[in-house]
């Protein structure tokens, strides 16, 4: 029977229900329950760049003892999920010199179509700096203490997140084409970052937004109940196929052999790089990021949407680089750890369950809701849905 | 498939009051007013589009009573004749589309949602304690029943341009059945 709960005003009495059917790690159940307990209030109101510029000298007046200036702000696009401002910061960072610095204000909408927390994603990139090419992160508002909502400012790094001249019609990264000559210089990058993020010891780092998981299944439910609640918080109805899905991952969860830090949207599209050096600058995007099984980022990676077939041969290129077994061999190499084929079939599964549960569900529900900066961007992103679910039940398929 | 109409005019109508609207040149009048026009024929739309299909039901009952109060009048002369029996021969076809358009889009929308609650909610009891044997085949059809639903919206969002090429692939109105008419205007 179809529940007659009214998602849009949610009650604390199915909050509850929802925290209890679905525990998840303390930090993602602290965003998703501010999500629900704001629902019902204001939709998303126009923030004019004079506002920001405000809101980001008071968060910097609170932060920094010498004399700074913002200058120059302006809006980034790119993305569906999060509000970005470009900025020029005069200011004297610690021990050093007067210097001016491009900087990044990435702030969160009143929903967004991956909710997520600025303090995981501040904490994440300062764990892995100096580890693989990142923004220089500064400050965090992380409860919206001076910006509208919670907020992060990080250095604006040079490179462009597909070739200039590039044919497709790429959305966020989708089917980026990088051409033979970039593709031979940014896919061993690509191979080795990610080995470097997952073979990284995170011991002794601030990462208390997190939880770390022990080994076994424990990670997997996580991801599990995480996404399932928001497909309950969000979805407009039912679909079949995603309640199959989650039925069959929850039967056949894969023991985690070894916890590590994941990116958890590794791929073309979430990394900037220098077109005449063919240099990734820095990777993006870090909102997603948590701890858990390797083959959940590898996975990611060779989900079909990202990449494209390769012209002449008709094979299939993961996030537009190189061919999935030599992807997978040369992840091997560089990390030292084994990729199991069945557990990265698991990965494939409820990644392509996952993504398809963010596009059919929670971009309808913010853009009904007038939640976002970008309501018309994320509902378009409705359409892409079938394709997420085309794919999970090809993938559905192959073990069913 | 849930992108409707509804939702669609909604996103639409905040992007062009909230981003395009303040972002047009002030000195461009034309745009300015087209902009305008825009917005408005949008809310008009949003407002109206939930009522279309009753507004044409009833405009149908409407001629179709006036119709048969003219039907039931003496016409006399030949050409006035050839024109009630015309006008009756389309009455008939009117009172039978009358008759078979019973069920209105928010009805057949609801019971779509209501059968995709109950499908789901008995995989899932399957899952939590059916037989086993009965999973595989009920796994088999739901995941036969996505294929074709996944064809038919992938055909739907085709002119969003996820992907380069669709040449090969079923039109949606092949997939849906949907009646050819060639005087149908097309866009």
């Amino acid at each position: 029977m179809r529940s007659t709960m009214d998602k849009n005003r949610p009650s604390a009495a199915w909050l509850d229900s929802l925290r209890q059917r679905f525990p998840c790690e303390p930090g993602v159940d602290d965003f998703l329950t501010r999500k629900l307990m704001a629902r019902a209030g204001a939709p998303y109101s126009p923030v004019s760049l004079s506002t920001l510029v405000a809101a980001v000298e008071s968060l910097l007046g609170a932060q920094l003892s010498t004399a700074f200036a913002v200058r120059a702000p302006r809006w980034l696009t790119g993305g569906a999920s999060k509000l970005q401002m470009a900025f020029e910061l005069d200011w004297q960072p610690e021990a050093g010199a007067q210097v001016t610095s491009p900087m990044v204000l990435r702030m969160q909408p009143a929903e967004s179509i991956v909710e997520s927390s600025r303090l995981r994603e501040f904490q994440l990139i300062r764990a892995l700096t100096g580890r693989v090419p990142l923004p220089p992160v500064y400050w965090v508002d992380a409860d919206a203490t001076h910006l509208p909502y919670p907020a992060l400012i990080y250095g604006l790094v040079p490179g462009v997140t597909k070739p200039t001249r590039s044919q497709g019609g790429e959305v966020s990264g989708m089917g980026t084409h990088y051409g033979p000559a970039l593709r031979g210089l940014l896919a061993p990058q690509f191979v080795r970052h990610l080995a470097s993020i997952h073979t990284h010891d995170w011991q002794g780092q601030d990462l208390s937004a997190f939880e770390v998981p022990p080994t076994g299944h424990h990670a997997v439910l996580r991801q599990l109940n995480w996404w399932s609640r928001v497909w309950e918080e969000d979805a407009p109805g039912e679909l079949p196929i995603l309640t199959l899905a989650a039925q069959w991952l929850r039967a056949n969860m894969p023991p985690v052999d070894r916890v590590s830090l994941l990116h958890g949207d590794y791929r073309c599209g979430n990394f900037l790089f220098d077109e005449a050096q063919g240099e990734i600058t820095a990777w993006l995007d870090w909102e997603l990021g948590h701890f858990g099984d390797r083959h959940e980022d590898l996975a990611w990676c060779t989900t079909r949407v990202w990449g494209h077939a390769e012209a002449g041969t008709g094979r299939e290129l993961v996030c537009g680089l190189l061919y999935e077994e030599d992807f997978l061999a040369r992840y091997e190499a560089a990390s030292g750890l084994v990729v199991n084929p069945a557990t990265l079939h698991y990965y494939k599964v409820l990644n392509t369950w996952k993504t398809a549960v963010m596009s059919l569900s929670t971009s309808y529900r913010i853009a009904h809701n007038s939640k976002t900066h970008q309501d018309v961007l994320v509902a378009w992103c409705l359409g892409v849905g079938a394709k997420f679910t085309e794919q999970l039940a090809e993938t559905l398929a192959e073990v069913i | 498939m849930d992108l409707r109409a509804p939702l669609q005019l909604k996103s639409m109508i905040k992007s062009m009051s909230d981003v395009v609207l303040p972002a047009i040149d002030p000195g461009n009048r034309m745009a300015q007013e087209q902009a305008q026009l825009i917005l408005g024929m949008m809310h008009l739309m949003a407002l109206r589009l939930p009522l279309q299909f009753h507004y044409d039901l009833d405009e149908l009952k409407r001629y179709l009573g006036l119709a048969q109060e003219l039907l039931r009048q003496r016409a006399g002369g030949e050409q006035s004749d050839a024109c009630q029996r015309a006008l009756g021969q389309s009455s008939a076809h009117a009172a039978d589309v009358l008759a078979r358009a019973q069920a209105a889009p928010r009805d057949l929308e609801s019971a779509v949602m209501d059968l995709r609650a109950d499908i789901s909610a008995l995989v899932e009891a399957l899952w939590q304690d059916g037989a086993p044997e009965a999973r595989a085949p009920a796994a088999r059809a739901v995941l036969a029943a996505a294929t074709a639903q996944i064809e038919r919206e992938r055909a739907w969002f085709a002119p969003q341009g996820w992907d380069a090429d669709t040449s090969t692939w079923r039109s949606i109105e092949s997939l849906i059945d949907y009646p050819a008419n060639p005087s149908e205007p097309t866009p």
